[in-house]
């Protein structure tokens, strides 16, 4: 790929010297003139019928601008989905969860918001909770949603059909169950939102989010005014990892009070609401029962998998289906049989979260292990046997183009030692691999495509105008790349205006892994169809035709003869003296199967690329206390083609920290009667810095999409995915016991050694 | 999260902080790093009319070694008694304790030898926001009558996690506390109440104001268990003194075998210690039962409040008792010539 000049090459990022300085502002950071505070009052039962609010206590205290009740909110009710729509944005018949929200206020400052909601009084009755979610299916109690039986929130059923026939066929068949409690995003960043009316009755609001677009029509629903008028402006993001795509009921409510109070309120949240009253990801417990040959050739498998949703539905068709599709385009499979369910539950609301489905994934990934263990084969020739081919298609019929899924496994393999080290290390140190594969996008609908307008100023520089958020992982800096590459320019020649819906056209949002194949690919685009126009002036000047032009380091020049050429700037301007625009704009839609649908029709091309990632690990085990030390671990990941190898590295090592030091050794929440016990950064225990690994290894393999812009595809999630896999998998190999309830804290890998060795006594 | 308002008063001298407690009390509380007291304001377990901070008290700063003593001022930081030459040779198990708190960043700019004594006890039921706590019967410690942690429990469970008191306890350590017109030493040991709402034996009127370790020829050794490299609480930790006999140079005279994170106060095990006298400095049987009996000692008063699980931590009072008895034990053998 040395044909590309900026794209490829290790960059840092456009953004970073503004947050390493501490100059970049966040939403928190806002202020606004005449701008109040806002709080949020919420209850403090798991379920109860709201009985009475009063309000007018609060109403009263001096410096309280406005209070706010489900009453004013129409009953309007959110949900993804048109049939997953149960949550109104504030809750005037009944609470489902301890933090659901029952009113709002805004005040002149904190202490005065904070001391109206000490005057605000709800009267409830308390109806019998439920936080289990096998409880819950069978409970006999008040269903936490009417409509809802069982409590069954989602029910995703996916058949390929011959699941019985080929168990019927198979040489070995294993069943294991696999557990693992929710988790916690835990994004630097605290949500926070500011939102104001201006003069025009337009909505104005800054907030953390996974796609500005996401947040611009449901608002625009919920007030009931035109999308032109919802505007969600660019700020800087401090981390979303899949659970800020949504609107949530702060959103509506800090606009709500921008609108009574005709000023603009914000909304900060603390650490606990930033835990309990946004996302987490869900609890799952996972039956897989598979049959494979006499090699190891997966014939049939069943999954069966019980999901906690808590209060809400959130996005609960796709997170009932994620984590099966990731193992069905990780793995070839002769037949399946899948049964997701999601529950609910009097917990916090469970959504899409960047490391969804560990329970799961490593549940397959260990009975894998078993299975080659009986069969007398190693882990890495088991994977390859079943390991997803390119051009073959998922068991729910997507067509899987670039895949060098067995590049990473070989290349992760070789790096790590795994062929020397498997079977031959010392007691209680244990080498294990991960694979896994996560899609480039989901059938989105209408806002599916991104569109991306690219004006040339006069001094030669570009404006770069795209919906895509960055935030956090480097999509700015991608945009901008990308820009200047194919204009010819410099990055500190893009002037990019992102991420706000008034400038910007719609775009699916950061949200499942699209931004570049997707939103990267409308700016490439956009900017070739710009060159374009620029070329055909230059043509006329240096005399030759437009094909034979190129453009690099703010020059236009004759391919052939790089000394005949011209700059830009001068190009821009004289097209201007001659009558000729110098804007472009270029879109990019991804042809998936608009009729394949999560619940309905689970069928059909799903997206147009797919990443694959192996992670390996080796670790050490401490046989007396059971805590783990993780010697070296190795990430390989089919990224199509790596846009800032740099960046990609980051991104790498952020999800070895998040799925694999995190998601699989220490994270997780503890739980006493609905209330969260460690809702704090102090008491969830998230890796630090000194506590990763003295030896990562980043193996950046490059099948080069056919559709993806430069070959690029989803670069880093197949790492999230996988690092909870392989440190299972080093963590089972190291104490030689197979681990079936994640993630692995001290505790649990202690009391399986004393088991192991009271067995063999 | 929002502190509620408070008086902020500043001495600047030890006389005018003890006249200020002496006017304010129960009204007051001392701010020296301000690292536990100020996370509990926040979470409005605690609203004191009145902070005496400890900055411009220069006083209060020091370590030395006078009359067989190591004597640390309550207000030196975490960071000057982990960079102490004294510290490190004669009271390792306290070196070691306080280069395990926090961070480094906060040993250095916040966290003071005698914040770190006195912060209070925590618990998982405790600990928390408004809004955690509302909706369900106040505990034991927020000033009800029921104990989340223990069923049935007629008093405060919550657990001392502190790494500096476990290891001064272990040294034998004692304190000073002053008050206008006067102070009093005891024992660290003699220092805890049984009750986990109010943990410390200390007037509201007196000031922590110095530590007194005894210098006594023994190898101290401090072990503890976390989730994390940094930034936690243990929630298991031991420490341990051994002082080899004047005559025989291999044979224990006199060992200290402490607990904590497990209960209301780190645990002095006296049965367990007195075990090992006369012992050689080698025996590690000796050394094991000790362990295992302690964590028998210890289990009794262990409640599930710090994380992790019960089960685990009590488990874990052995391996750390034994860990640090092994250690101390290597640094005191006498070295071959």
């Amino acid at each position: 790929m040395s044909d590309y000049t900026i794209v490829g090459k290790r960059m840092p990022r456009v953004d970073s010297r503004a947050k390493v300085m501490g100059k970049a502002l966040f939403t928190a950071d806002l202020k606004l003139p005449g701008m109040l505070v806002g709080k949020i009052k919420r209850s403090p039962y798991a379920h109860a019928r709201i009985l009475n609010i009063d309000t007018s206590k609060a109403e009263a205290l001096p410096g309280v601008k406005s209070v706010v009740t489900g009453k004013d909110t129409k009953g309007v009710k959110w949900g993804v989905f048109a049939y997953t729509r149960d949550q109104q944005f504030i809750q005037i018949e009944k609470v489902r969860y301890i933090g659901d929200e029952v009113a709002g206020v805004a005040a002149i400052d904190e202490e005065t918001a904070l001391k109206a909601l000490d005057l605000i009084d709800v009267e409830y009755e308390e109806l019998p909770p439920v936080f289990d979610p096998m409880e819950a299916m069978t409970s006999q109690t008040e269903l936490i949603h009417e409509d809802f039986a069982n409590n069954i929130n989602v029910h995703v059923n996916i058949d390929t059909g011959n699941v019985d026939e080929n168990f019927e066929k198979a040489q070995y068949i294993r069943e294991d169950t696999f557990v693992a409690p929710e988790e916690s995003y835990f994004q630097a960043e605290p949500y926070a939102i500011v939102a104001r009316f201006d003069h025009e009755d337009c909505l104005e609001i800054w907030c953390p989010n996974g796609g500005p677009h996401m947040k611009s029509k449901p608002l625009s629903n919920a007030f009931k005014i035109p999308l032109h008028k919802v505007k969600v402006r660019k700020i800087a993001i401090g981390g979303a990892f899949g659970g800020r795509s949504e609107i949530c009921p702060v959103d509506y409510i800090c606009s709500l009070l921008a609108k009574k109070t005709k000023k603009p309120v914000k909304i900060q949240f603390t650490r606990e609401e930033n835990t309990i009253a946004t996302r987490q990801g869900h609890a799952m417990l996972t039956t897989h029962k598979t049959g494979v040959d006499k090699d190891g050739r997966v014939l049939a498998r069943e999954t069966t998998c019980y999901m906690d949703g808590g209060a809400y539905s959130s996005t609960g068709p796709i997170a009932t289906s994620v984590p099966f599709l990731s193992m069905e385009q990780a793995y070839r499979m002769g037949s399946v049989r899948y049964n997701g369910y999601r529950i609910y539950t009097n917990k916090p609301i469970r959504g899409m979260i960047r490391t969804h489905g560990r329970g799961f994934a490593c549940g397959l990934d260990t009975q894998l292990d078993m299975i080659a263990d009986h069969l007398g084969i190693d882990p890495v020739e088991i994977r390859l046997r079943n390991s997803r081919q390119p051009g073959e298609y998922t068991s729910t019929k997507s067509y899987v183009d670039s895949c060098a899924m067995d590049e990473t496994i070989h290349k992760a393999v070789e790096k790590s030692g795994f062929k020397k080290k498997w079977g031959k290390l010392p007691p209680f140190h244990g080498i294990g691999i991960g694979t896994n594969s996560v899609q480039t996008g989901f059938p989105m609908g209408i806002r599916g495509g991104s569109q991306s307008f690219i004006k040339f100023n006069e001094d030669g520089e570009a404006t770069v105008m795209s919906g895509v958020v960055d935030n956090g992982q480097g999509n700015d800096n991608m945009l901008v790349q990308i820009a200047a590459e194919e204009l010819g320019l410099l990055p500190e020649d893009i002037h990019l205006v992102s991420a706000d819906t008034e400038t910007t056209s719609s775009d699916p949002g950061s949200y499942s892994q699209v931004s570049t194949f997707v939103g990267g690919h409308a700016v490439k685009i956009a900017a070739q169809n710009c060159r374009a126009k620029l070329f055909e002036v230059a043509s006329k000047i240096l005399k030759v035709s437009p094909d034979k032009l190129a453009a690099e380091n703010r020059l236009i020049f004759v391919k052939d003869d790089p000394e005949k050429s011209i700059p830009i700037k001068k190009v821009v301007r004289i097209s201007l003296l001659n009558f000729n625009s110098v804007n472009a704009e270029g879109g990019y839609w991804p042809r998936v199967d608009m009729k394949r649908e999560w619940v309905k029709n689970p069928y059909g091309q799903m997206c147009e690329a797919f990443s694959f990632g192996t992670t390996i690990v080796e670790v050490k085990v401490d046989p007396d206390t059971g805590q783990v030390e993780v010697l070296e671990a190795t990430a390989a990941q089919d990224v199509g083609y790596a846009i800032n190898p740099l960046v990609l590295e980051g991104q790498f090592e952020g999800a070895l920290t998040m799925g694999g030091q995190g998601g699989m050794l220490t994270e997780y929440h503890e739980w006493k009667d609905g209330r969260c016990l460690n809702p704090t950064m102090l008491d969830y225990k998230l890796p630090l810095a000194c506590d990763m690994p003295p030896k990562i290894n980043n193996i950046i393999v490059e099948s080069v999409d056919p559709k993806g812009p430069y070959g690029a595809k989803e670069a880093g999630m197949s790492i999230a995915m996988s690092a909870a896999q392989g440190y299972s998998a080093a963590v089972s190999n190291a104490i030689g016991v197979y681990m079936d309830s994640f993630p692995l804290t001290p505790d649990k890998i202690l009391a399986a050694i004393k088991e192991k060795k009271a067995q063999e006594n | 999260m929002r502190l509620p308002r408070f008086e902020y008063l500043r001495p600047e001298t030890l006389g005018q902080a003890l006249s200020l407690l002496a006017v304010h009390k129960d009204d007051a509380k001392i701010l020296a790093g301000g690292t536990d007291l100020l996370v509990r304001m926040k979470k409005g377990l605690l609203k004191p009319k009145a902070l005496i901070s400890l900055k411009a008290l220069n006083e209060l700063s020091y370590i030395k070694k006078e009359d067989a003593c190591i004597k640390i001022g309550a207000g030196a930081s975490l960071a000057d008694i982990i960079a102490s030459d004294i510290i490190q040779k004669e009271a390792k198990a306290l070196f070691q304790a306080c280069g395990k708190v926090g961070a480094i960043t906060l040993q250095h700019y916040t966290g003071t030898i005698g914040g770190n004594i006195l912060q209070d006890n925590r618990c998982h039921h405790y600990n928390q926001s408004g809004l955690h706590r509302s909706g369900r019967q106040a505990c034991h410690k927020d000033g009800g009558k029921i104990c989340y942690a223990r069923d049935e429990a007629d008093r405060c469970n919550s657990t001392c996690q502190s790494d500096g008191a476990t290891a001064l306890m272990a040294l034998g350590a004692g304190i000073t506390l002053a008050r206008k017109g006067g102070e009093r030493t005891i024992d660290l040991a003699d220092f805890y109440t049984t009750d986990g709402i109010m943990p410390f034996a200390i007037e509201s009127h007196e000031l922590l104001k110095e530590i007194i370790i005894p210098v006594q020829g023994a190898k101290s050794a401090y072990t503890r268990l976390a989730y994390r490299s940094a930034i936690d609480y243990p929630i298991v930790c031991a420490g341990v003194l051994l002082k080899p006999s004047d005559t025989q140079k291999d044979k224990i005279d006199e060992a200290r075998i402490v607990v904590g994170a497990i209960a209301r106060s780190p645990l002095f095990l006296v049965r367990e210690s007195s075990s090992l006298k006369g012992k050689n400095l080698n025996d590690t049987d000796a050394f094991k039962k000790a362990a295992d009996s302690s964590m028998n000692s210890a289990s009794t008063f262990a409640v599930h409040n710090v994380g992790s699980t019960l089960k685990y931590r009590c488990d874990m009072v052995s391996e750390m008792v034994f860990q640090a008895l092994k250690k101390s034990a290597r640094a005191a053998l006498p070295t071959k010539e």
